[in-house]
């Protein structure tokens, strides 16, 4: 790969994507109908960050 | 004498469903969303290549680290045996970093967590697309 395909990403858009991509394929492999699935994904994806920024936020004190 | 001759008959046909189910589960393990593709379970199928896929490009593009087979320790290890559960994948992600590794800085740091959690996602895959096979999941 060239110096230019390079991905420079934020926590934040990193923590992001994972999120959403764990999210999709979760709720895919576990859910059948397409209504549970769209509910199983915004669950999970709310969860992930909300738990994720939590724990930065617990961690935060530790920093200085 | 005629559960005789249908006894075996139902044995072989259970054995026969299992070799299917495991080179589903093979299959999907190779290339991510091929099982459930064998399957005809489409959405899944296509779900996982491009879940898999992106997480891999990812990874790669943001310098994590691939890890081979020659580790040094057991985390090295664990991490290959991660990565290869992109099955084909494994070998793109080699190729995609061409500049090696680069963990001293974040982006580097996170993209070896989406290598090794593309790898695992294929495997939970796979395994679901066994199970499905085996007609004891859907």
């Amino acid at each position: 790969m060239n110096a230019g395909m390079e991905f420079k990403l934020s926590h934040l858009q990193s923590m992001l994507l994972f999120a959403l991509l764990i999210s999709i394929a979760f709720g895919f492999l576990s859910r059948r109908r397409p209504m549970d699935r769209v509910k199983y994904i915004v669950w999970s994806l709310l969860l992930f960050l909300l738990i994720g920024v939590g724990i930065g936020w617990a961690m935060y004190p530790f920093s200085h | 004498m005629a559960n005789e001759t249908v006894v075996p008959a139902a044995v072989r046909q259970d054995s026969r469903r299992e070799t299917i189910a495991f080179l589903t589960g093979v299959a999907g393990w190779l290339v991510p969303g091929l099982g459930h593709a064998l399957l005809r379970m489409w959405g899944r199928a296509v779900m996982c290549f491009l879940t898999v896929g992106v997480l891999v490009i990812l990874g790669a593009g943001m310098r994590g680290n691939v890890f081979s087979s020659s580790g040094n320790d057991a985390f090295d290890t664990l991490g290959f045996l991660a990565d290869l559960g992109t099955g084909t994948f494994y070998l793109a992600a080699r190729s995609l970093e061409a500049n090696g590794a680069d963990v001293s800085h974040a982006g580097g740091d996170y993209g070896t967590r989406f290598l090794a959690t593309a790898g695992v996602l294929n495997l939970l895959a796979a395994l679901h697309a066994y199970e499905a096979a085996r007609g004891r999941k859907a």
